[in-house]
């Protein structure tokens, strides 16, 4: 699973590894080491310029907590415009954690040249693309959004939203629940990968200055990625907390 | 080498579509970075950022105060002002008024006592005129007398 170039020196100036991991085994749990490996820098990364910001929190913000502000403000409003005033500062830290760590993973990805640390097996890349990252933030998202809903209307009251406008759209509403993990977690694998690869693809045939452009171009689409799964998600969370009732009362009246 | 793109996507143990433990460790290892981060990074900052909103709105709602109360004691100050201008203005009126009617009762006054001064130099004038004449009288009779026998002599 190996493609090596090898340039006029016949030593290999790049290679692109696709689809190999390197195996944990933790009982009889196989997990990708690579994928926890880059979580865990990014982990840190975001802990650590939390801490940075907030260690000496002032009320006129100096230096570091300037940033940490601006951040904040960016998730705050992101969140904010989907959930609405009332609702927003309870998913705030889910969906802000979610933009924010897959915002780092991507930026790290393309930033950090982390493939010239060598791994037994597969490489070091953003965690974002294997799917089992995204499948997870993509299924926490649904398990979130199903408790926003459960924990306002009830599991029936829930239900019945699915029955609203008309009850033509129960199956699709249905369907929804499954396609909207499907799509949050491949689209941003796909994304990722896609970007990497082609980056990739462009160093195995021109190995200086051509894959650059493509390179920055990668880091406005994974920034555009993480924006789009955290809106998605707080839009999914806000649709289960919408009140279909008191909707259809306020039309009425 | 090289291999055709086909067999990497569905290749031996692995590949890319490799679901495994790596999830749900990977959505425990979410949930927790979300708990760190809400002790580290949201609460923190947004109790920052909330308090320093109401140190603002505190401070803006007391400045508008003060305004509101400069306002206010300007607009005192102002009709304060008029009013005095006004009362000064109804003294100086007054203070002239009173010169004015004094200034003219000291005329008359002046104006009487040259008109007594007047008639009493004229009266004495007269009296003189009279004595005078009273004792020319005499004189006048016995020059008349002399003047008489002269020419009768």
């Amino acid at each position: 699973m190996v493609w090596m170039w090898h340039g006029l020196l016949g030593a290999p100036l790049a290679s692109l590894e696709v689809g190999e991991h390197l195996y944990w085994e933790l009982g009889n749990l196989k997990i990708h080491g690579q994928v926890f490996i880059t979580s865990w820098i990014v982990m840190a990364l975001l802990i650590g310029a939390s801490l940075l910001g907030t260690r000496n929190a002032q009320r006129v913000p100096q230096g570091w907590q300037n940033f940490m502000e601006y951040v904040l403000d960016f998730v705050r409003t992101l969140t904010r415009n989907q959930l609405g005033e009332k609702e927003y500062r309870a998913w705030l830290p889910f969906v802000g954690t979610l933009f924010l760590f897959i915002f780092t993973c991507n930026w790290t990805g393309i930033l950090v040249p982390w493939k010239l640390i060598e791994l037994p097996a597969g490489e070091l890349a953003a965690s974002t693309n294997d799917i089992n990252t995204t499948a997870a933030l993509a299924l926490l998202t649904s398990l979130a959004y199903f408790y926003a809903g459960f924990s306002r209307k009830g599991l029936l009251g829930y239900f019945k939203g699915y029955l609203y406008p008309s009850p033509i759209m129960l199956p699709f509403k249905i369907i929804e629940d499954f396609t909207k993990p499907l799509s949050l977690s491949f689209r941003l694998f796909g994304n990722i990968l896609a970007d990497e690869l082609v980056v990739g693809v462009l160093v195995l045939l021109v190995p200086v200055l051509l894959p650059v452009p493509l390179m920055v171009l990668g880091l406005f689409l994974s920034g555009i990625q993480a924006l789009i799964f955290a809106t998605l998600a707080s839009t999914y969370i806000a649709e289960a907390l919408e009140d279909h009732e008191h909707e259809e009362e306020a039309e009425i009246a | 080498m090289m291999m055709s793109v086909g067999t990497v996507w569905l290749a031996e143990a692995g590949g890319l579509f490799d679901l495994d433990a790596t999830l749900p460790l990977m959505a425990i290892q979410f949930l927790v970075l979300v708990a760190v981060l809400n002790a580290v990074f949201y609460k923190p900052l947004l109790r920052v950022v909330d308090e320093r909103e109401e140190y603002i709105r505190s401070n803006q709602a007391q400045a508008k105060e003060l305004q509101a109360k400069a306002a206010q004691l300007t607009r005192q100050y102002d009709q304060e002002l008029a009013v005095a201008r006004r009362e000064a203005q109804k003294t100086l009126n007054a203070a002239q008024e009173q010169a004015k009617q004094e200034s003219q009762a000291q005329i008359r006054v002046a104006q009487q006592a040259a008109q007594a001064q007047i008639a009493q130099a004229q009266a004495d004038l007269a009296a003189q005129q009279a004595q005078a004449l009273a004792q020319l009288e005499p004189q006048v009779q016995s020059l008349g007398e002399a003047i008489l026998a002269k020419l009768l002599v």
